[in-house]
């Protein structure tokens, strides 16, 4: 489709403008961060900074303990998104491939799972880890995360296998794959994008997650970033620049795996593969 | 639940033809080890989600049916009192206004994500490269940045005092806007949360809608195109079918995250101003974890799981009965 010139400029536009808008909350965070607590709290008229502070990001990162607090992050949530993935897409094959009994009743409760409400699960939650003897240690976490995202990614999994046509593993096992290297060799690849979206998605519900890293985690040296953030509000006062500047290291180590996936996100591997 | 049902049961008899065709090969070809496949697979699944939220959910339907204040969590003792937590909730005002708003603001936000998505997804298609790129960065940089950092940005933007907002509605000629509250009243407050939301969960539906799309081989846009398809034909005939599974997938996910919203509202106003945007899981966190009252908390919290079946049923229904489990 040949567009006019014309056209090409109002979606131009219209792009800018769409990642202006959904810029301008990081931007703000951002430059905020890179203010001295004058400078935030005046009212002047300061869409565009004159001046930048790094003191912020300094005493952020000399609060004590933030390295543990770091660490914890990551090895809770890293952990959680491969263990979902690789069970997720353990559940995704025989879900979208085999034809077997109680297939449906599995799907029904993957779907169901996805229903209850995490807050109320709370309790019960901190009961069984109790009874497990797991509270203050970083498995609880893991497994709270795993588990609640878990229904979601063997959901999205299976979404995605289900959309690589069965035609491409028939013709391989026709030029003498076996059904599971059919899979490995043809399905797998292709579902690149689909692994991606939906790690991105766990790796969310992990590095987000607030309220059972508060509970859980009696130890400070067990605490997560999330907890490490809401230090910095206190019931009186907010210093802004502080939590802009917490922000923007907790945000850090999200954008990084954002970067790294993003690549496989939109690579549209899919779009190349299934052509003929 | 169905993991140990491995008879062999001719599988054909519910499924369509297809199926019944690849089944019928992999009959010939394996005995009971390869019957055994699926079920192995599924496995670490089911035993994951039976125990760590099957358990607790069977645990949360119990203590609704209890009198659980913080004396009889010391305590320890069981208190049976049927369905008193359920009339007593029922027959408070408060919780049908409550109820009322959750499920509006609901319908509201799960609209305008899909919409906004969907515009921005097909945006993205036509968009040259550099743009393209540019806007996936910015999408990407909204959705990575961690919820309780974006919530308390929203919160710097949307400050009375020193909030660029008010600063630039001022700017703009909108002098009454300095000083302006806009956590003043349960409906402006709702609608910052529902921009935040918005803002966190649009990058993900449009970039799975956006996936879905580039899914679609050139070729079926260029057929047509040969035949004479305008954008909107091609949209209708290409791009629809493509992404109408996804789209009913972010649907029924939009509809579940967005019901049981907790920290976004919570952050910003605690329910607040005087209750005004209080949403059921607010309210279901106030009685419980707050005030103590988790037998009342257990009972709210059941009731949302049961409008959320009763919402989703007809999908879930949908699901069982099309002859794939497949939505297209």
């Amino acid at each position: 489709m040949k567009r006019s010139l014309a056209q090409r400029i109002t979606l131009s536009v219209a792009g800018v403008l769409v990642a202006l808008l959904f810029f301008f909350p990081t931007y703000w965070m951002f430059t905020t961060s890179l203010k001295t607590p004058g400078e935030v709290l005046s009212p002047k008229y300061d869409l565009i900074p004159t001046s930048a502070t790094l003191t912020n990001f300094a005493s952020a990162l000399t609060k004590p303990g933030f390295v543990t607090y770091l660490g914890n992050s990551l090895i809770v949530t890293l952990a959680a998104v491969i263990t979902a993935l690789v069970v997720g897409v353990l559940a995704a094959i025989p879900l979208a491939r085999f034809r077997f009994r109680g297939r449906k009743g599995f799907l029904l409760l993957i779907l169901v799972a996805q229903l209850a409400p995490l807050s109320a699960l709370f309790i019960p939650m901190y009961l069984l880890m109790r009874d497990l003897s797991l509270l203050n240690t970083l498995p609880s976490l893991l497994l709270v995360y795993f588990a609640t995202s878990l229904p979601f990614t063997v959901w999205m999994l299976y979404g995605f296998v289900n959309g690589i046509p069965y035609d491409l593993e028939e013709a391989a096992m026709i030029d003498g794959c076996s059904r599971t290297g059919a899979f490995r060799r043809v399905t797998l690849p292709l579902l690149g994008p689909g692994l991606v979206t939906t790690s991105v998605f766990s790796f969310i519900t992990a590095w987000n997650e607030f309220l059972f890293a508060l509970v859980f985690m009696r130890d400070k040296s067990k605490q997560t970033l999330p907890v490490w953030l809401s230090s910095f509000k206190t019931a009186f006062s907010v210093d802004w620049g502080g939590v802009m500047a917490a922000s923007v290291i907790y945000a850090i180590p999200a954008l990084i795996f954002f970067l790294i996936v993003q690549r496989k996100l939109v690579s549209g591997m899919t779009a190349g593969a299934v052509k003929g | 639940m169905t993991a140990t049902q491995n008879a062999p049961v001719p599988a054909g008899t519910t499924s369509p033809a297809p199926a019944r065709v690849r089944d019928g090969r992999r009959r010939r070809r394996g005995g009971l080890g390869e019957r055994l496949v699926p079920y192995l697979l599924i496995l670490p699944t089911l035993v994951a989600v039976l125990v760590l939220l099957g358990w607790p959910t069977i645990q949360m339907l119990g203590i609704s049916l209890r009198q659980l204040d913080l004396r009889e969590l010391v305590t320890g003792k069981t208190v049976w009192i049927g369905f008193a937590n359920y009339t007593a909730t029922l027959s408070d005002p408060k919780f049908w206004s409550v109820a009322l708003r959750t499920v509006v603001f609901t319908a509201l936000l799960v609209a305008a994500t899909l919409l906004v998505a969907l515009v921005i997804a097909l945006l993205m298609r036509h968009l040259n490269p550099v743009i393209r790129i540019l806007v996936q960065i910015s999408l990407v940089l909204a959705w990575a940045v961690p919820v309780i950092a974006t919530t308390t940005v929203f919160q710097w933007i949307f400050d009375q005092q020193y909030g660029i907002l008010n600063k630039t509605l001022d700017r703009l000629g909108f002098h009454s806007f300095i000083g302006y509250s806009w956590f003043s009243t349960g409906a402006s407050t709702l609608a910052v949360i529902g921009l935040l939301v918005l803002w966190q969960a649009v990058p993900f539906v449009a970039f799975t809608l956006y996936a879905g799309l580039i899914g679609v081989p050139r070729e079926q846009y260029e057929a047509a195109g040969i035949d004479g398809a305008g954008p909107w034909q091609t949209f209708r005939a290409v791009s629809w079918p493509a992404i109408r599974p996804i789209l009913t997938m972010v649907t029924f996910l939009s509809v579940l995250w967005d019901f049981n919203m907790f920290g976004q509202v919570w952050a910003i106003r605690q329910g607040g101003p005087d209750g005004a945007s209080t949403t059921l899981a607010i309210l279901q966190y106030l009685k419980g974890i707050a005030g103590s009252h988790f037998g009342s908390a257990a009972a709210i919290a059941t009731m949302m799981l049961v409008l959320l079946l009763l919402v989703t049923a007809r999908y879930v229904q949908l699901l069982v009965r099309t002859k794939d489990g497949e939505l297209a």
